[in-house]
């Protein structure tokens, strides 16, 4: 075969367009292995072919670039080398997009932030509210309490001072019984032979008419002498009285308020020192 | 910055076959255009012609492996991956629906549809140079380059014997060498 009338013939122009026969292609890349002339005729064409496509390009669509590296996942590089595309209006529209969502999400979670947040502080402040009418409630019932418990030590501690006062052992005992006006009356007195002090229980009295007080009279020598008056109120427990040093008997009479100077008839309850108790006053005296 | 950078035709094969995007990068940028002329003397639609260039690209990434350079040139795989994908599309069943209603596109009316949103083609790329030649020429690079039939294909539409056809097209394409030179 004349390589020269082959190169010649067409076929290499064939080839190259993808226009010969499979047989045509298989001989003609069976002789160019073993003639550089086929070969370089071969390059000859492909370049002349080339160039004169590059020379006669149309503008590839724009964006288009864009798509084929969006459909072969080409990270991040369809962006930076495309100085044909810069023009590329898919490019431009999406950082402000993309700007637009972030900020219209923020301002949408603010706004769900904002509405939970007044939502909690109602809550809260009707809580607080509820709270504060339950501490007062409990301080006032404590105030109460604390009241209550005032008042049951006073109790308590005149109810000692009673008992100390009864179980002293100088203090001499004297039953007042109930006279004819005031049968079921009865008054214990209590009469410490070293202080002279006079303490008065009241176990039993009608109760004063308004403006009238019972009042204790001491009998000294036949003689009737104050020993101070009872307090309308507290009638409760031992009474403190007037001292008296020397008495034979003891008396209570009914008295207009603030007491009189004289006892007036009828004696309500009366009592009298027994003489051995008498004695024992008389002997401490001494 | 692709602009600073250049490949000779073995560093580039080598890259894409590696698959270094800024290789692909460069290639698009250099080869796009006459990629995308190749296509529309098939598919004078742009938006068609679009689409297939997209896949030409997608092809041509995809299937770098395929390409042996001992066999012919860088473009000259990738003008054959481009005109084989355009005849396709013009064959699709698709593209034949979209045409159906117009005039059938004989080689001289080629272009010349009506349809505004198809090319003129006549005047670009390798049919400038196919409109030099004698129309007998002509025709027949037209059926077997633009349009992929067989020389047997051919022979039959044009009602040629078989050897005229070979003969014919063998003549057109040492007068193309030479306009191309």
């Amino acid at each position: 075969m004349n390589i020269q009338e082959y190169i010649s013939s067409g076929i290499v122009e064939s080839y190259v367009l993808g226009l010969a026969s499979n047989e045509e292609r298989t001989e003609f890349e069976q002789l160019c292995a073993t003639h550089a002339e086929l070969r370089q005729a071969r390059e000859a064409f492909e370049k002349s072919l080339e160039e004169h496509a590059l020379d006669t390009a149309m503008p590839a669509p724009a964006g288009l670039k864009k798509q084929i590296w969006s459909e072969l996942s080409l990270a991040g590089s369809a962006s930076s080398p495309l100085s044909t595309e810069k023009k590329d209006g898919q490019s431009i529209p999406l950082t402000p997009v993309r700007k637009l969502s972030v900020a219209s999400f923020l301002a949408a979670a603010s706004i769900i932030l904002l509405l939970g947040s007044t939502l909690l502080n109602f809550y809260f402040y009707n809580k607080y509210k509820s709270s504060i009418a339950k501490l007062d409630e409990m301080i006032a019932s404590n105030q109460q309490f604390a009241a209550s418990n005032n008042a049951m030590q006073t109790r308590l501690q005149q109810y000692e001072t009673s008992l100390n006062l009864i179980k002293d052992t100088n203090m001499a005992v004297i039953a007042m019984k109930g006279q004819a006006i005031a049968p079921q009356s009865l008054t214990t007195l209590y009469w410490n032979r070293q202080t002279k002090d006079v303490y008065l229980l009241v176990n039993a009295l009608p109760r004063a008419a308004e403006g009238k007080q019972y009042q204790l009279w001491a009998i000294v020598d036949g003689k009737p002498v104050s020993a101070g008056l009872l307090d309308i109120h507290s009638t409760e427990g031992l009474v403190k009285m007037s001292n008296v040093v020397k008495a034979q008997a003891f008396a209570i009479t009914l008295e207009k308020q603030g007491g009189s100077q004289t006892p007036t008839v009828p004696i309500y309850v009366m009592g009298q020192i027994q003489s051995s108790l008498l004695l024992l006053f008389l002997f401490q005296m001494g | 910055m692709n602009d600073t950078v250049t490949y000779n035709e073995q560093e580039l094969v080598l890259s894409l076959k590696a698959k270094d995007q800024q290789s692909f990068s460069y290639l698009y940028d250099h080869y796009a255009g006459a990629l995308y002329s190749i296509v529309l003397q098939v598919v004078p639609d742009k938006e068609l012609a679009s689409d297939v260039l997209q896949e030409v690209f997608v092809n041509i990434w995809r299937k770098i492996e395929s390409y042996d350079s001992s066999k012919g040139r860088l473009f000259t795989w990738m003008l054959n991956v481009a005109r084989n994908l355009a005849i396709d599309m013009v064959r699709s069943k698709a593209y034949q629906n979209s045409q159906k209603n117009q005039p059938m596109p004989e080689s001289d009316s080629f272009g010349k549809a009506g349809n505004s949103v198809q090319l003129s083609v006549d005047n670009i790329g390798l049919r400038k140079v196919i409109n030099k030649l004698k129309t007998e020429h002509r025709v027949l690079i037209d059926l077997a380059y633009f349009k992929g039939y067989t020389h047997e294909e051919i022979a039959e539409i044009e009602s040629l014997p078989l050897g005229t056809v070979k003969t014919r097209i063998r003549s057109a394409l040492t007068q193309l060498r030479e306009y191309l030179k």
